[in-house]
């Protein structure tokens, strides 16, 4: 190689390739696409609206394969305790229906900190915090039989005489939805914990799974519940003979968060996951399986003009979990 | 070489222990370990607070009332079928054991579907249960529930241990039947009827699916359900700590309550059998008394199994919930959802494990029922038992913290977690035959120039044929319809049984869980019902009729 002109220019041009190329490789904002990898996905989301959502990942970067653990909330908890005890959390990214296990486990340490997806800052504040993101948003709402008169309008209504020994309500201990109402109730004014009292001494029933009132109303065991706007609205359209009414002083929404754990597998992957849900064909795609999604650019199902909604004060829930449940307990189990 | 016979005599012994410590012992101490590092803060929570008190009384008194229910129920039963000339038989046993073949996932709410208000009996005729919600319901469910339990093992346990010399002798003395009854069969019945009585109990102790439904709509917890609702919170360090307090404590209270039981099981009576096996019938005298007799027998089974069954088959028929359950409202849909995805490949995968689960279940059980009657291996089939009053998402987590490491997301950790939850249930029908099982036989045999493996072949294991069917039917119902563990220690995308079965139940899709527990069902018949013909020849064969 002789040294001349055109020499040192193909030099130049050789190290300003290169620094760009390493300028590109972390900047701590837009993940590239990944060639290959894998992401390890641990969640409790519902079935098809994973598969949908991995599926539609999967396409658009075929060179990285997300393997699955579904369970429930509370063996989700379970595992991931139990795998940290045992030499490490297998995830590589979590994605739960409530924050109040992600919260426990950013406290702890567990999820890793200093990044922010494409799309975070098109999710509302409440939605979420510096180490987790909403991808969708679920809602408590009321819940009562057609035909049944008067239609309840308000929370405060599923205590009054008409519909004594007729209402049922989830219990805070088995649903984190339920809970989140709880917490909500417990703090707004004209409200309060004994607004559960006044449940109780209207003969209102708890019931473990909010979606088993939804068919105990269709059936004619209660008049009117408390459940998710969800299960409500696919009873109705598969038939049930159930309305849906959203409630002052609002109905109270739940978000759906996701996070990266501490130390992925696979940074890059995990970190082009997570992006991918967060994005306009995520949240599509989620739309698409029923459930409200994050980004109020993308359209869900439909919610009536006039209706308000409401956010449980996630924070200070998440450090009076413990005595909320037992006073409820106190209440509903004498 | 008398060196090599001696260590040879302790191979049994050192085998087992070597299992059972792996399977048993290590999981077990590693949960008691994470209690001590926890501190005392979670035991606090867990047995200390309010509610704590009232949910042990609440467990006790259910499992109480349940093996009280339980057990002379399955011991009517098995001597209806067994021990008098009651006609259709055949089909008796099938609906005795019915439940068994049934989910336990949806017998919980097909009670409720059938008695409850507005269900299928306060539709029809306007009847409903009272109290089906609480303590009473619960115990009534799951009476008819593990009545089968019970059933199999003193059927097994009847099947071999015959006096029929000492009952003639008693009849030609003069006594009635009943005498017969109470004063030789039942009291030679001893040993089968505690190891049903302890099974009964510890399974009652750890049951979930019905106090669920049943129990938290009248604010009636037990520890359970208490412990479900720790897990809930178990992102926190404390309310894990306080649900393994929980599982834990469920195992030292069982095996407190069954410490003298177990006593009582460790000196078994001998039998001497000189006669054929068939026994003599306790049983009315007249045909009109056993067609009675059988008669009380089919309306239990249609109360108590027929109507909860044609409950659930009408909520997988009906296309959604508050619809009239009348043929215009049917559809297919539920089962569509039912089979969409991998549900076919899921049942195959968990059938193939049930199985596996049951052959290797047969041969331990066999083991340790052979070890606990020799000097050093009494407290054997004790220790073997802990694991099954441990709640399923106890002893996966218990599996994960012990094993994660090396077999986290192999099947291998899936089975060694059936071993330890269901290696009691197939020790308990084993050993209460072999309680019973004359060593005349087996002497008169080898006496006659068979060797040791000839003699268990042709004596020994026709004998006890009953036995292990039943012990081998048991683990693998069980293991097919056990959804805890299997779902929480699946590997990624790995479709079991119990991953989609919750799913469903998780979307509120009853219709979809109804159908797909009535295809686990119609799918578990189609399986056994080889057992049930095999059962069928061999005591044939020997000769103790149908």
């Amino acid at each position: 190689m002789r040294d001349g002109p055109h020499v040192l220019g193909r030099r130049a041009i050789a190290v300003v390739v290169l620094v760009v190329a390493v300028a590109c490789g972390d900047d701590g904002g837009a993940a590239g696409a990944p060639e290959t990898g894998s992401v390890r996905l641990y969640t409790s989301v519902s079935e098809e609206t994973v598969d949908a959502v991995v599926s539609a990942f999967e396409s658009n970067n075929p060179g990285v394969q997300v393997e699955v653990f579904r369970a429930a909330t509370g063996d989700l908890n379970a595992r991931i305790a139990s795998e940290e005890r045992s030499g490490g959390i297998e995830a590589d990214v979590i994605w739960a229906s409530d924050p109040l296990s992600m919260q426990a486990w950013d406290e702890q340490g567990l999820l890793s900190h200093g990044w922010t997806p494409d799309g975070a800052s098109e999710v509302a504040d409440p939605f979420k915090s510096e180490a987790f993101w909403g991808t969708r948003l679920l809602y408590m709402v009321i819940v009562h039989r057609k035909g049944v008169e008067p239609v309840p309008s308000s929370w405060r209504d599923l205590a009054a005489l008409e519909y004594r020994g007729l209402v049922e309500i989830p219990d805070p201990g088995f649903a984190g939805s339920a809970l989140a109402m709880l917490g909500y109730l417990a703090d707004e004014p004209s409200y309060g914990i004994d607004f559960y009292r006044d449940l109780k001494a209207n003969g209102a029933r708890q019931v473990a799974s909010p979606d088993d009132i939804v068919t105990d109303v269709a059936e004619g065991r209660a008049d009117a519940g408390i459940t998710l706007e969800f299960s409500g609205r696919t009873a109705a359209e598969a038939g049930s003979p159930v309305e849906v009414v959203w409630p002052e002083p609002g109905a109270v929404s739940i978000y759906s968060p996701i996070g990266i754990t501490a130390s992925p597998s696979d940074e890059e992957a995990a970190r082009s996951f997570v992006e991918s849900v967060l994005s306009v064909e995520g949240q599509e795609t989620i739309a698409a399986t029923g459930w409200a999604p994050i980004l109020p650019s993308v359209e869900g199902p439909p919610v009536p003009p006039d209706a308000t909604i409401v956010n449980p004060d996630w924070a200070g829930l998440f450090s009076r979990q413990s005595d909320l449940l037992e006073e409820y307990r106190s209440i509903f189990e004498g | 070489m008398t060196d090599a016979l001696d260590r040879a005599r302790h191979l049994p012994l050192a085998v087992s222990l070597v299992i059972l410590t792996g399977v048993v012992l290590i999981p077990l101490g590693r949960l008691g370990a994470e209690v001590v590092g926890g501190g005392w803060a979670s035991i606090d929570r867990a047995l200390f607070d309010r509610d704590a008190g009232r949910a042990v009384l609440h467990t006790v008194l259910v499992a109480a009332g349940t093996t009280a229910l339980a057990l002379p129920l399955g011991t009517a039963l098995a001597l209806l079928t067994e021990r008098s000339a009651v006609p259709a038989r055949s089909m008796l046993r099938f609906g005795i054991l019915l439940p068994l073949l049934v989910p336990a996932f949806v017998l919980g709410f097909s009670w409720g579907q059938a008695y409850g208000p507005s269900g299928l009996t306060d539709d029809l005729a306007s009847l409903a249960v009272p109290g089906l919600f609480g303590p009473i319901g619960i115990v009534l469910v799951q009476t008819v529930d593990t009545a089968p339990l019970a059933y199999l093992i003193i059927a097994a346990g009847l099947a071999t241990r015959s006096e029929p010399d000492l009952e003639r002798a008693a009849r030609a003395s003069g006594a009635s039947r009943l005498d017969v009854l109470r004063s030789i069969t039942l009291p030679l019945l001893r040993g089968p009827l505690v190891a049903a009585g302890a099974v009964l109990f510890a399974a009652s102790m750890e049951a979930f699916a019905v106090p669920v439904v049943l129990g938290v709509p009248a604010g009636f917890g037990t520890m359970t359900t208490r412990m479900y609702q720790a897990l809930q919170r178990s992102a926190e360090p404390a309310a894990f700590g306080e649900a393994i307090v929980l599982a834990l404590t469920l195992v030292v209270l069982a095996a407190i309550v069954l410490a003298p039981v177990e006593r009582s099981l460790r000196h078994p009576g001998s039998a001497t059998r000189t006669g054929g096996p068939e026994g003599s019938s306790v049983g009315p005298p007249r045909r009109s008394g056993t067609v009675l007799l059988a008669g009380a027998a089919t309306v239990y089974l249609l109360l108590g199994v027929g109507v909860p069954l044609m409950a659930m088959v009408l909520t997988a028929l009906t296309k959604a919930a508050g619809l009239a359950p009348i043929p215009a409202n049917w559809a297919l849909t539920h089962f569509a959802d039912a089979l969409r995805g991998s549900a076919i490949g899921a049942l195959g995968r968990s059938a193939a494990l049930a199985v596996a689960a049951g052959f290797a279940l047969l041969a331990l059980g066999g083991l340790v029922s052979w070890v606990e009657r020799r000097p050093m291996g009494r407290s054997l089939g004790s220790l073997v038992s802990l694991t099954f009053m441990l709640p399923g998402s106890a002893v996966a987590i218990a599996l994960i913290v012990a094993y994660g490491r090396w077999l986290g997301d192999t099947i291998a950790i899936i089975f060694i977690a059936y071993l330890a939850k269901f290696w009691t249930l197939a020790h308990r029908p084993l050993s209460g035959a072999l309680d019973r099982l004359p060593p005349d036989l087996e002497r008169a045999s080898r006496a006659s120039g068979a060797g040791r493996l000839t003699a268990l072949r042709t004596i020994t294991m026709p004998v006890l044929a009953p036995a292990i069917i039943g012990a081998f039917a048991l683990v693998f119902l069980f293991s097919l319809h056990e959804l805890t563990m299997s779902s929480l220690l699946a590997a990624p995308d790995t479709q079991t049984l119990a991953v989609v079965t919750l799913n469903l139940q998780q979307l509120g899709d009853r219709g979809a869980t109804a159908a797909l527990a009535l295809l686990v069902t119609v799918a578990t018949v189609g399986a056994t019902a080889p057992l049930l013909v095999v059962r069928h020849v061999m005591q044939r064969r020997m000769g103790q009729g149908a």
